[in-house]
């Protein structure tokens, strides 16, 4: 058995940027090491050099002290290196059990796929997880029919399939919601138990102060800190992956008082039915930011997209009391509305063209024919600098930025809209602490302007500091509407899972 | 999301349209012509449909891996030329065995330069096999500047007159590449074939050799394709430069009206066999049908788009009456 | 590490410069005679025009993305150039109405692709492969075996020939440049060409970015058939003669020209200058072969191995290892 691996002064660049420029990293069989830092700050990179997906530009990986190098994954998996990737390796035509046992197949003495052997470990490893799915899932589900969280329970899966002794978890906590975070957390216990070590990368405090025994912080490419965990607490780690503490004020914003109330309806929906949410009603006031909580996967993205036009639905959507129905995105954007969808890559950027041609996509009609393009450079430029966005010009790709910076790009496109309504599912998902404190001063900022904000969060923390009001939703229903009072971390968890002792009903 | 019954089954059975069309196909063909199961009937129309099978056999596991190869056709070419001016019409059979293995060699060859360029270089499929399809048409008219050549008379009888047990040699070709295909699916190179052409990216992230597989794709089609180059051959006994060049789009077609996707990953090697069976009696159909031929090219064309929009349909179809 | 990166529409350019250069220096090249090579390259160009036209419209539907391309259009070609024919039969006043003609046929097949396409979820490459076997088929009973037509002599004077006898540049060259422009308007100066960039990268971004992607589709395919349609026009008024074959030799020089030019063939990047500077060197090679003398055979392996080349030079995909 493998006692330790070491990473040590790594360099990598793609093209130009810099990723990393003296990574460290140390992880022993039984120890949990959480690898922190902000978006951008070079934690995937790091994993990916350790499991060999990545080309090292310079430094050095020691196996038990002794130099090893990963010219590809096969290697790095080879020497028991496993990895669940935050961007899934799942492939979508393929089955659970032929994505879990790819490349390691057990074969009978023909050579063909056992069968029955497949299913039967198959069978094994999904009862590791058994009681938190919400699907009949079988091994030979496909796997483009599962919602995302079971996706990421598969790849899980996966990487624990050949007993490896290091098992990366890069943001694997990301798209599960409570129950299946609790059930993986005992599952680490256990491997630590034998002899496993386990590097996780994350960006949720609470599940690192809850799981690991070691940190390690990245900061620009640079590790600033490493240590036992038990030696440190939330506010110096943060300061040691920022270096400024103004974040933290925000995680716990004023407590909001009820002058909105005198505010007009803005938008009103009734009994909004689609082929997942089951009558959804709400109101909104102008100037009101409100939360949309509960586990993930309840009908939070289908009421958004539902909103915007992007969805078929039946009831009842009412703006400034005007009865409306959006067929496609475009009607919904013509009224005012603004969406931030979940997925930044796949719904939110053209991730090959310019930061420029993403900022101006749904504006390009404004600007006249042919294109006054200068005035289109202008209005970008300043609605990049209103943002803070760090670039190195407009005509850079997206694929250039880092996460933060990505999504402030998907959120600006919008405001040079200046949109009524603003509807956000999760932006601040894999977005670096700094920039989630810029998110909230904007979007504090936005209500306080009038406009209207609908925003899903998958963090409890980010609700219940910004939010006028949160509604539950359950089971493609509003469960619960917290506010004021009743706004607090326990009633939003027990109003998720569904108990509804602690809100208004 | 819940899958209704039909859904569920097309995606588990890409092949099923294709199926479907061919068994509709062999009714019309039947009416038309009623001794058509007969012996010396089956036997004359699917030693015409086997080279067209083959080659659509070698296109499909192309096409499965996230492919295209437009170059088959020149492949085909440079086996019909080659067979038909070094063996000649006097030649012996042995000399014909030695050049058939020969050809098998050049379709190797072929097949792993398009795969050079394409896994190794990483160039797209499209246009690297477009232009390697000019190289390869360009060989053969090299070989044989007009037509003319052959091979000897007995090896033609062999290929067209052999009936085994009563049913034409082309049955049990086709038996030997679905079986092969049977046992291939269920080894662990069939898992990486689906793989690569579904997701490559996420493929090479779980070790798949993605490079190499692409590679073995346009090797195993380039076998194929001379597979399909010396059927051809022994079915016309002459040699033509561009004889194979017609034959690659109808490879294509009889893959996806087999219900393959053209995006990879997903479907089969016996939908495209039964794709290229219907075009075959399409054909049938329409010379029994007693068409005016200036109108045979545009019914021809028609059916086929029909064919290919037909699942298209039925979707819009069932989509309009849900909601 | 920085890497020394050279436009695709560029490096098209100094290739096509080079060769023709360098085909100076064949036994029955231009030599030292300037005034034979400038008739060269004029007339070089003039071909290059017919090609290059045919290639704008898939140049559209390759950078629409979403495997786009169009089989069809060298079919297309022929049928539009026929209808041209017939319709015009000699007569001046004709040769407006028979452009309008070729437009709009050219529209409505790109339409019909385009609607296989969006709504029957056919992959474009079969969708047009069939389509291009249907107008095929419907050449040959509109034809039925021969045509009876004549070009105009206007046509003749506004394509073929030069602008004006002290001004020896052929006008299909001028007509070629203001094309170019309008295509380069269109591209990067409407929202029609801002959003199909934006399609050729990611439909779901697009759609919810508010861009109407069923539109835009059936528009860019309409649109690839109506510049296949001008394409047959330009091409009868060139030749004044026409015949079953005409347009397909077009078709895959056409997406060559593309891929040359150094549009992404998966869509969303691209420039319709690549593709003129890709039908310059793709025409130039052919005409350099013919001037050789060589056989069809070496030149079609030539014609393969120069493609095969060029996109080994920049038309690499990414690496699945950084």
């Amino acid at each position: 058995m493998v006692e330790s691996l070491s990473a040590r002064n790594i360099v990598k660049h793609y093209g130009g940027v810099v990723a990393l420029t003296d990574g460290n990293l140390e992880v022993h069989a039984r120890e949990v090491v959480a690898l922190i830092g902000a978006n951008g700050s070079g934690k995937s990179t790091m994993s990916k050099v350790i499991n060999g997906v990545v080309v090292l530009d310079g430094g050095q990986l020691l196996l038990d002290g002794k130099p090893i190098d990963f010219p590809s994954p096969q290697t790095a998996k080879n020497a028991g290196i496993a990895t669940v990737f935050q961007e899934l390796s799942l492939i979508p035509q393929l089955t659970v059990a032929e994505n879990i046992w790819l490349t390691r197949e057990p074969l009978n003495q023909f050579g063909m796929v056992d069968q029955k052997t497949v299913h039967a470990r198959t069978e094994e490893l999904l009862a590791l997880f058994a009681g938190t799915f919400k699907t009949d899932l079988h091994p030979d589900a496909p796997v483009a029919s599962l919602p995302p969280d079971e996706k990421q329970i598969i790849e899980i899966l996966k990487a624990v399939s050949f007993d490896p002794w290091l098992i990366i978890l890069d943001e694997a906590t990301a798209s599960l919601d409570s129950r299946q975070v609790g059930r993986l957390f005992e599952l680490v216990q256990k491997w630590k138990e034998q002899g496993k070590a386990i590097i996780f990368v994350s960006h949720r405090m609470e599940e690192i102060f809850r799981i690991a025994d070691k940190y390690s912080v990245l900061r620009n490419g640079r590790t600033v800190g490493a240590g036992n965990i038990k030696d440190i607490n939330e506010k110096q780690l943060i300061k040691l992956m920022i270096e400024k503490e103004s974040v933290l004020g925000f995680l716990r914003g004023e407590a909001k008082s009820g002058e909105r109330i005198e505010q007009e309806i803005s938008l009103e929906a009734q009994s909004l039915t689609t082929d997942y949410l089951r009558g959804v009603s709400f109101k909104l006031r102008k100037g009101e930011l409100v939360g949309i909580g509960g586990l993930r996967g309840q009908g939070q993205r289908q009421l958004l997209h539902s909103l915007f036009g992007d969805l078929p639905y039946s009831g009842t959507v009412k703006l400034f009391n005007k009865e409306v129905h959006f067929k496609h995105p475009r009607e919904a954007m013509r009224n005012g509305f603004a969406l931030v969808p979940g997925e930044r890559a796949k719904e939110g950027l053209l991730y090959i063209r310019s930061i420029l041609d993403n900022l101006l996509l749904p504006s390009w009609k404004r600007y006249g024919l042919p294109l006054k393009v200068n005035q289109a450079k202008m209005d970008a430029t300043q609605t990049g600098s209103s943002l803070n966005l760090k670039m190195a010009g407009l005509e850079e790709p997206v694929s250039s930025l880092s996460g933060g910076n990505a999504q402030k790009v998907v959120i600006g496109k919008w405001l040079m809209r200046e949109p009524k309504v603003l509807l956000l599912d999760d932006p601040t998902k894999g977005v670096d602490v700094g920039t989630k404190a810029e998110f909230y001063t904007l979007l504090t900022q936005l209500s306080e302007e009038g406009k209207t904000i609908l925003f899903y969060s998958s963090d409890d923390e980010e609700l219940i500091g910004l939010c006028d009001r949160v509604l539950v939703m359950y089971d493609g229903m509003i469960r619960t509407e917290l506010s004021g009072n009743t706004l607090t971390k326990e009633n939003l968890i027990s109003s998720s899972l569904g108990v509804t002792n602690g809100g208004a009903e | 999301m819940k899958q209704s019954g039909w859904d569920a089954l097309v995606a588990r059975r890409p092949a099923l349209f294709a199926l479907i069309l061919l068994v509709l196909s062999l009714i019309i063909n039947f009416i038309l012509q009623p001794n058509m199961f007969a012996r010396e009937t089956l036997n004359s129309n699917m030693r015409v449909f086997l080279p067209i099978i083959l080659l659509a056999a070698g296109q499909a596991i192309v096409i499965l891996g996230g492919g295209i190869d437009i170059s088959v056709g020149g492949t085909v070419s440079i086996v019909n030329t080659v067979l038909a001016t070094r063996v000649g019409l006097e030649g012996s059979p042995e000399q014909m065995w030695q050049f058939v293995f020969l050809s098998l060699l050049a379709g190797l060859i072929a097949g792993a330069i398009n795969g050079f360029f394409i896994a190794y270089l990483r160039l797209q499929p499209i246009i690297t096999t477009y232009a390697t399809s000019f190289i390869y048409a360009g060989l053969a008219l090299v070989i044989l500047p007009n037509p003319g050549g052959g091979i000897p008379a007995q090896i033609v009888s062999l290929y067209r007159n052999s009936t085994p047990f009563s049913l034409p040699l082309a049955v049990y070709i086709i038996a030997i590449v679905l079986l092969v295909w049977l046992y291939v699916s269920s080894t662990r190179y069939g898992k990486f074939l689906f793989a690569v052409g579904g997701k490559a990216d996420a493929a090479y992230e779980t070790a798949v050799p993605v490079t190499w597989v692409q590679f073995s794709t346009y090797v195993i089609s380039g076998l194929m394709a001379a597979l399909s180059g010396i059927a051809i051959t022994m079915l016309s006994g002459s040699g033509n430069a561009d004889i194979g060049g017609p034959m690659t789009l109808n490879s294509i077609t009889a893959v996806v009206i087999g219900g393959n996707a053209l995006s990879g990953g997903v479907g089969g090697v016996a939908g495209p066999i039964m794709g290229a069976i219907t075009l075959g009696i399409l054909q049938n159909i329409i010379s029994f049908a007693d068409i005016d031929t200036w109108w045979e090219t545009l019914i021809k064309a028609t059916i086929i788009v029909l064919a290919l929009a037909a699942p298209g349909i039925v979707n819009l179809f069932r989509r309009r009456k849900r909601s | 590490m920085k890497r020394i990166s050279i436009s695709p529409p560029v490096a098209a350019l100094i290739l096509a410069v080079i060769l023709f250069l360098l085909s100076g220096l064949l036994p029955n090249g231009f030599g030292s005679d300037l005034d034979v090579a400038r008739a060269q390259a004029t007339n070089i160009l003039r071909l290059a025009v017919f090609l290059g036209v045919i290639a704008a419209g898939q140049t559209l539907v390759i950078i629409s993305g979403a495997e786009g391309i169009d089989l069809s259009a060298g079919s297309v070609v022929t049928l539009t150039a026929i209808l041209t024919y017939v319709i015009v039969n000699g007569a001046n006043e004709k040769v407006l109405p028979a452009l309008l003609v070729s437009l709009a046929v050219g529209a409505v097949i790109g339409l019909i692709n385009g609607a296989g396409i969006t709504f029957l979820k056919i992959s474009p490459f079969v969708m047009t492969l069939g389509m291009s076997g249907v107008v095929t088929g419907t050449i040959i009973i509109v034809n039925q075996g021969s045509v009876s037509g004549k070009v105009a002599p206007i046509m003749t004077r506004l394509i073929a020939r030069p602008l004006s006898p002290e001004i020896p540049i052929p006008n299909a060259i001028i007509i070629w440049l203001i094309f170019g422009t309008l295509m380069w308007l269109l591209l990067e100066r409407t929202a029609f060409g801002k959003n199909l960039f934006a399609i050729g990268v990611n439909r779901v971004t697009a759609r919810l970015s508010g861009v109407d992607v069923t539109g835009m589709n059936l528009a860019t395919y309409s649109l690839a058939g109506a510049l296949a349609g001008f394409g047959g026009f330009l091409v009868v008024g060139n030749t004044g003669v026409v015949f079953i074959a005409l347009g397909q030799p077009f078709l895959f020089p056409s997406i060559a020209a593309v891929a040359v030019g150094g549009t992404l063939l998966s869509g969303g990047k691209g420039s319709y200058w690549g593709t003129m500077a890709g039908a310059i060197v793709l025409t130039l090679i052919t005409s350099l072969l013919t001037t050789m003398q060589m056989p069809e055979s070496v030149r079609r392996m030539v014609l393969g191995a120069t493609l095969l080349i060029l996109i080994s030079i920049y038309g690499r995909q990414r690496s699945l290892r950084q």
